[in-house]
């Protein structure tokens, strides 16, 4: 138990602690020692500087409209009686984005929205100039959204809406109610709704990387600096330090906003009034955005199956073929296969056996992997990238497969931690004394009890990891090698050359492969509750 | 009542006394039990009886090891179990909430220490253990599926089939509503009876304590308030708190009971 216990500790010092201190000592090294000059000399680039209110701008943007439309699409799920099969369809529309890079929507918004684009040519006009600041915000919605609902979504479900029937029933108008029982317990969800996307849109990479055109923002800087024609390793830490500082105040922020949250002590399920006009007005407001969102992706399922989109719209296999048969395509979609089945069979076993340790064991430091989880979720991929390509560059680490899964499992624990945590603390406490009054060890019980009566946290876990695996872009960019590339960076040296049809069928191949364990992953879950 | 008969047929087979000698155990500096003491005979009943937070369910996880004690000493037949660990004192608990695994069915349940324990129960034994339950019906059954009283059996039953030399049980009837307590009460009296095995049982009601035990031992505040018979008890409460807590309450039973059915019924 001690052993396992050190074993996680010692990987998280090795691989999140050590690379963190080793990028804030890059960022203040310079030729005479330790200083903050480095931080000075950004300060005073005008480019840095434009670049990270620009961010700023966009993130907000982008955070205050998803928040608007995920609240729309949580409040038409659970406060309206629209048909039941059009709710849950909206549900599962909502996290089809969630299956692909972020690095895919800017390709979908160019081939929807560009000149020559699915939408524009619908329209018969340019709507909008997508490069810059519209195409980084379309982007930012997109990959916010799915999150953002979640969030509320699952507020929504704590609140108890006996309260709308009771406001009703003492005279409240209809403003007041909403207010009162609608919005006021939610406003916790709401804020952190917000700042949640803020913080994913300001560190992510993959949007900026398609569809920034020349509008900097602070992550397309950072790729410049550490990977452009003069990289300058020194300042790169500098701005990663300086992404990292929203992100610490976003998650402080994050967990004061949630303390706002009402917690009712009993859910009750309570039929709501029918009211035509709410329902009509929500249904057709949620359907329009999901069908938005969606009809933004349709160009990603029509355009490679066309001889030369948009000019020669006829049917053709040719280009997903071509990917096919191409020895190169396929070796990067089999290394992003391997890095995502390493990345959840490892990092399920890391981050279930940390908050095992954590919950149901009584060792003296186990509140330690609590820390972790909250500095993960801290730091931005890109952050925890540049900080190993600073620590590992000269190591043997350098351009393998280890680092990247290592990487991945870093970056993306505290989730699946969360999700292992929870269910575990709910399991009766008397199972180990039980199973050791029985004759068990401590690993027995938790092999013959506790994780059997854990298999569908343990799904859930893994399926987050390989998705996430699968389409994370911002924390491997800087970790990846010629042959241990993988689909989401391959697609970023493609655009190089323009080569869109394979973007697209790259894309298509990871969303049905993350479609196929989710699908997997779900239907498991459910005959194990059935049962 | 026919206490102390058990006493003197089967000492020499199970193990003998269980005694515990100035007992104290602190939490932080707060002390939960203070110099306890009392010895009880193999296949005796007894009661930690108390109000909630008196320190009986801690005086009990001292005894079945889960909690190490402060000072004072547990002498078990000719051994001192005082720092022997848990899982080699040999004893065993039914926990309030039974604790039963869900991933497996009542007879798994039942069976589970056996893999650890091999030949410490026969397949026949086993049976009779099933049997003596009731639970053959019930066997296949998921744990979701058991009814209260159903999964106390089965616990009791998974407890009974490692041989435990000490039966410990935590509030074993509060879950429970009331036909089904007195069957498992009587179930307990059997159980203790039967395979002449010593039990422990922590309640906070003076009725289940005085009806189902042949001794009680009543905590107030981590202390001893009174050790004795149900009779002694009755007849004697010596004590201000045992008045006020035990005997009371017993009288305004008595006396709801006299009023619905008449003096008759009341002393039947």
């Amino acid at each position: 138990m001690r052993v396992a216990f050190i074993l996680v500790l010692l990987l998280f010092i090795g691989f999140l602690f050590l690379p963190l201190i080793i990028l804030l000592l890059r960022s203040l090294e310079t030729d005479q020692g330790l200083s903050l000059s480095n931080y000075a000399a950004v300060w005073k680039e005008q480019d840095m500087l434009g670049a990270a209110w620009n961010s700023i701008k966009v993130s907000a943007a982008a955070a205050v409209i998803a928040t608007v439309l995920g609240f729309i699409l949580a409040y038409s799920i659970h406060c309206t009686r629209i048909f039941r099969p059009i709710k849950g369809g909206l549900r599962i529309a909502i996290m089809l984005p969630m299956l692909l890079p972020t690095i895919t929507y800017g390709f979908a918004i160019m081939y929807s929205f560009g000149n020559q684009g699915l939408i524009t040519k619908l329209l018969g006009r340019n709507l909008f100039e997508i490069y810059g600041f519209n195409g980084l915000l379309m982007g930012y919605i997109i990959y916010t959204l799915p999150p953002a609902f979640l969030l509320i979504h699952n507020a929504f479900g704590y609140v108890d809406k006996k309260f709308i029937i009771v406001s009703r029933l003492m005279g409240d108008g209809t403003l007041r109610s909403f207010t009162n029982t609608i919005l006021r317990p939610l406003v916790g969800a709401l804020g952190g709704a917000f700042v949640l996307a803020f913080i994913l849109s300001f560190t992510d990479f993959g949007i900026p990387a398609s569809v920034g055109g020349t509008y900097p923002v602070i992550a397309s800087q950072l790729y410049q600096v550490m990977l452009g024609s003069i990289p300058d390793f020194n300042q790169g830490a500098v701005i990663a330090v300086l992404m990292l500082v929203p992100a610490v105040f976003g998650i402080g922020l994050l967990h004061y906003l949630e303390k706002l949250n009402f917690h009712y002590d009993k859910i009750t399920d309570i039929e709501l009034p029918s009211h035509r006009i709410r329902d009509a007005g929500f249904g057709i407001a949620a359907s329009v955005i999901v069908l938005g969102l969606l009809s933004i992706f349709a160009v990603m399922f029509i355009a490679p199956f066309m001889n030369s989109f948009p000019y020669d719209t006829s049917f053709t296999l040719k280009h997903v073929n071509d990917v096919l048969a191409s020895g190169d395509l396929t070796g990067v979609y089999r290394n992003s296969l391997w890095v995502a089945l390493l990345t959840s069979l490892f990092g399920t076993l890391v981050a279930y056996g940390s908050a095992l340790l954590n919950v149901r064991t009584k060792l003296r430091a186990r509140r330690a992997t609590d820390i972790v989880s909250m500095i993960t979720n801290t730091v931005p991929g890109m952050v925890l990238g540049i900080s190993y390509l600073l620590l590992f560059n000269g190591s043997s680490l350098k351009g393998t497969f280890t680092i990247i899964v290592l990487c991945n499992i870093v970056h993306l624990f505290t989730t699946p931690y969360l999700m292992a945590k929870n269910s575990l603390s709910k399991m009766n406490p008397s199972w180990e004394t039980t199973g050791e009054l029985l004759g068990d060890s401590w690993f027995k019980t938790v092999y013959r009890v506790v994780l059997p009566n854990s298999v569908s946290t343990v799904l859930e876990m893994f399926s987050y990891y390989f998705i996430n695996s699968m389409v994370t872009i911002s924390g491997i960019i800087f970790l990846v090698s010629a042959h241990t590339s993988v689909v989401a960076s391959k697609i970023k040296e493609l655009q190089h050359f323009a080569k869109f049809n394979e973007i697209f069928v790259l894309s298509l191949l990871i969303f049905l492969t993350n479609l196929v364990v989710k699908v997997i992953c779900d239907g498991m879950q459910r005959r194990r509750a059935v049962h | 009542m026919t206490y102390g008969f058990y006493t003197e047929s089967v000492s020499k087979e199970v193990g003998g006394l269980l005694k515990l000698h100035n007992i104290s155990k602190q939490f932080d500096g707060k002390t939960v039990l203070n110099d306890i003491s009392f010895e009880i005979g193999t296949g005796e009943i007894m009661s930690l009886l108390g109000p909630s937070g008196s320190g009986k369910t801690t005086l009990l996880h001292l005894i079945l090891g889960l909690t190490g004690v402060d000072s004072g000493s547990i002498i078990f037949g000719n051994e001192d179990l005082t720092r022997v660990p848990m899982r080699k004192r040999g004893f065993n608990i039914v926990f309030q909430d039974y604790a039963l695994f869900p991933n497996l069915n009542a007879y798994d349940n039942i069976i589970y220490g056996l893999r650890n324990k091999k030949g410490v129960a026969s397949k026949q034994e086993v049976q009779e253990y099933i049997d003596f339950l009731e639970l053959t019906p019930h066997l296949n059954k998921r744990i979701g599926e058991l009814s209260g009283g159903q999964k106390q059996r089965v616990a009791l039953a998974r407890t009974l089939v490692t041989k435990p030399k000490i039966l410990l049980l935590d509030e074993p009837l509060s879950a429970l509503d009331g036909v089904i307590k007195e069957s498992i009460k009587q179930r307990i009296q059997s159980i203790a009876r039967e395979f002449k095995l010593t039990t422990i049982i922590v309640t906070h009601d003076p009725e289940e304590a005085l009806t189902l035990s042949d001794k009680i031992l009543i905590i107030d505040q981590g202390k001893i308030a009174r050790f004795g018979t149900p009779q002694e008890i009755i007849s004697q409460p010596d004590n201000d708190f045992v008045e006020r807590f035990i005997i009371k309450q017993l009288q305004i039973k008595r006396q709801n009971i006299y009023n619905l059915f008449g003096e008759m019924y009341a002393h039947a």
